[in-house]
């Protein structure tokens, strides 16, 4: 292919990789569900190489694929089987490009690992306050362009809310330099915007200008044991409602999560010296004593049946690293089929009762594991393979299983995708969920930025 | 059956210092560590003390841990800790000046003999500054015997068999009691605190004791001049064989 040799040119050398055995780390998505094919990749190490590259993509109409950390869930990063689509890694772009105290930002590749940001902004005595459980590896770039949540989206909002400004390659070659660090700024559409939760669609991030905010001062975690998601519902209510945005994540972990995690990992412990059907990590950023005084009086009347507070940050830590091994740890468990929702906050309780009763009369045996970021009505609700099947025969309810759950997440007024994004595993989905109107806004956008369809062929739409 | 001596009392020192999982920052003026909005915790090793203490009062081999903190009013904090742990009492010696070793264990030295415990366990030194000399320094004025890095700590009437983290290994040492025993990494791990403990502990006795109170007259007799952060460590280089290797340290003055 001559595409490829330019493309190489452009790069130089230790930019790109062309064999079968050095691709198949790109070429794989970690939970081993989607496998492409690609004659190359491509890891330029600015953003005049990407653009210089992308157009040569549309001069010959080839496909381009962004992948940032390879760490999604939903075949977004993942080329298609036709061998013919070249692979963009941002891998080299992952220089700190300026911050500035003052003014509370700062702009990075977006190659930059999501803890590589973390530090830095910690490292200025400020926070950046993404966080999620693949944060070592996956790259700002992947979480811009699927608009990822994770635990502090209850206090700070998703990866959207944490952007000042982008540098966008659009599929023609052009570039978008968009890194302004404005609160506000009216003048025209707001075209940062279209380009985050893309999935690389539209055009590929290679810069992004972010907020940082100051370091929350009392970061109290603590973990609770509680009778039923609804009573752990009712506790953030009430946390809220009387210490105000304190509480900065709020995550429902099952007692099977919890079992599983201390399974997989025997460093993992269970704090609690009896188990019990629920429990909740918090961080709250407020004083003590108040603090306790509220959960106190839960406890004698609420349906929380313990509490532990971490009496400091390495306790802290312990008490995250279970929760953010949960994913990890069901690659142990067999077969897993993954549902990524979000419904209102207040009907969380009562939508985990409908969809585990549902469940078990379609598949009785099989393992429902449902965790997540219940402080912003998002759930992962996740069914484990029976102990006693067989993966083929526990596969053939898998779309019974989740029509059903989809099926249910729209009756309570939820979404199928909350913070994973649609990829290619759940495109159909987002044809059947969402109305013709929107959907043909959508392929308006694509095809007047894209006309040639070579950003990220056949994911999203 | 002949009733095995209890230990009437268990003294466990408890130092604030910063978190350890928080990353120490130099104040702009060079005059010491940031502390000002940074989370403070009990001294790790510390910990470890009290835990130690507490599972032998459980086991029935002592009768009440005592835990003590010295410096200002926000060690109250850490000594409330010490209680939702399971501390029955503390003592604050409350001071506004820096508090170093020397003076550290004459104050120790002037609660043991107002307590009288039959054992004083101590982390092995603080996160903070690592001195690593107060335990002895107590064992000294107190003229008892002394039981460094334990890791192991069994207590049998008037004595404790300790086994000790020495650089060569583990040494298991036998001690007359009173004594005092400094808590290495691996004696235990502390247990979590429960929230309805850390309510009661707001309820248990927290003695303040003015420092001037103990006629232990601070003595500093180190000054520090000025605080800087360690520098920068610089990128380490991939050298592509031997012979670069060697042309390497040859340029760095090494070979």
């Amino acid at each position: 292919m001559i595409v490829v040799d330019r493309l190489k040119a452009i790069v130089g050398a230790g930019g790109w990789i062309d064999d079968a055995q050095s691709l198949e780390p790109y070429l794989t998505e970690w939970r081993g569900r989607y496998r492409g094919r690609s004659p190359l990749l491509i890891a330029p190490s600015s953003t005049a190489e990407v653009s210089a590259s992308i157009k040569v993509c549309a001069e010959h109409g080839v496909g381009i694929v962004p992948q940032g950390g390879n760490t999604g869930l939903c075949g977004g990063a993942i080329p298609d089987e036709s061998n013919e689509q070249i692979l963009l890694s941002l891998n080299r772009m992952n220089n700190i490009r300026h911050t500035d105290v003052d003014d509370f930002s700062m702009v990075v590749d977006a190659g930059c690992t999501l803890q590589k940001i973390q530090r830095v902004a910690a490292d200025l005595d400020l926070f950046f306050p993404l966080s999620l459980a693949a944060e070592g590896s996956c790259q700002i770039g992947g979480n811009l362009s699927t608009n990822a949540g994770g635990i502090n989206v209850l206090r700070y909002g998703t990866a959207r809310a944490q952007v000042l400004g982008l540098e966008v390659v659009l599929a023609d070659g052009r570039i978008i330099d968009g890194l302004r660090s404005l609160r506000k700024d009216t003048a025209g559409y707001d075209l940062k915007q279209i380009f985050i939760g893309a999935e690389g669609t539209l055009g590929v991030i290679t810069a992004a200008c972010l907020k940082l905010y100051p370091r929350p001062k009392h970061c109290n975690t603590i973990f609770v044991a509680i009778d039923s998601a609804a009573a752990a519902v009712r506790l953030l209510g009430r946390m809220r409602a009387l210490l105000g945005e304190s509480p900065q994540a709020f995550e429902l972990i099952s007692s099977r999560a919890m079992r599983i995690a201390e399974r997989y990992d025997s460093t993992l412990r269970n704090p609690f010296d009896t188990a019990s059907d629920w429990y909740v990590l918090t961080t709250v950023n407020f004083e003590t004593s108040a603090l306790e005084n509220l959960l106190m009086s839960e406890i004698e009347t609420n349906g929380i049946i313990e509490a532990i507070v971490a009496k400091n940050e390495a306790e802290a830590e312990k008490m995250w690293r279970l929760r953010h091994s949960i994913s990890a740890a069901q690659k142990n468990e067999g077969a897993s089929i993954k549902h990524d929702v979000a419904v209102p906050v207040s009907r969380v309780g009562e939508f985990i009762v409908s969809v585990e009763f549902g469940i078990a009369e379609i598949s009785p045996r099989a393992r429902v594991v449902a965790f997540g970021h219940v402080g912003d009505g998002n759930i992962h609700l996740n069914v484990s393979q029976p102990k006693t099947q067989s993966i083929d025969l526990f596969l053939e309810d898998q779309s019974a299983i989740t029509d059903f759950v989809y099926r249910t997440v729209d009756r309570f007024s939820g979404t199928f995708s909350a913070e994973h994004g649609i990829g290619i595993a759940r495109k159909e989905h987002l044809q059947e969920f969402r109305s013709e109107t929107e959907l043909s806004v959508m392929r308006a956008i694509k095809s007047s930025l894209d006309p040639q369809g070579i950003m990220n062929p056949g994911k999203v739409l | 059956m002949l009733e095995i001596d209890k230990l009437e009392k268990i003294l466990v020192g408890l130092k604030r210092v910063v978190d350890y999982n928080v990353r120490v920052r130099v104040k702009a003026d060079a005059s010491g560590v940031e502390t000002d909005g940074v989370k403070m915790s009990i001294n790790p090793f510390d910990e470890i003390a009290l835990e130690e203490a507490l599972r032998i009062k459980e086991r029935g081999e002592a009768d009440e841990v005592v835990v003590v903190s010295m410096g200002r009013t926000e060690c109250q904090q850490q000594l409330r800790t010490g209680l939702a742990m399971g501390a029955d009492r503390a003592i604050l010696v409350e001071s506004d000046d820096e508090i170093d070793s020397l003076t550290g264990a004459k104050i120790l030295l002037a609660l043991v003999e107002r307590e009288h415990p039959g054992l004083v366990i101590l982390g092995k030194q603080a996160i903070d500054n690592d001195n690593n000399q107060t335990g002895q320094m107590l064992a000294a004025l107190w003229d008892r015997p002394q039981a460094t890095f334990a890791s192991e700590l069994t207590i049998s009437g008037d004595s404790a068999t300790v086994t000790r983290e020495v650089d060569v290994g583990l040494e298991t040492i036998e001690i007359d009691l009173p004594a005092v025993v400094t808590a290495d990494l691996r004696l235990n791990e502390p247990r979590y605190v429960k929230l309805p403990d850390i309510m009661k502990a707001k309820k248990k006795p927290l003695d303040i004791v003015p420092l001037a109170d103990l006629s232990v007259a601070p003595a500093p007799r180190l000054t520090s001049v000025e605080y800087t952060a360690p520098e920068q460590r610089q990128k380490g280089v991939i050298v592509d064989d031997v012979a670069g290797l060697v042309a390497a340290l040859k340029e760095k003055g090494l070979a």
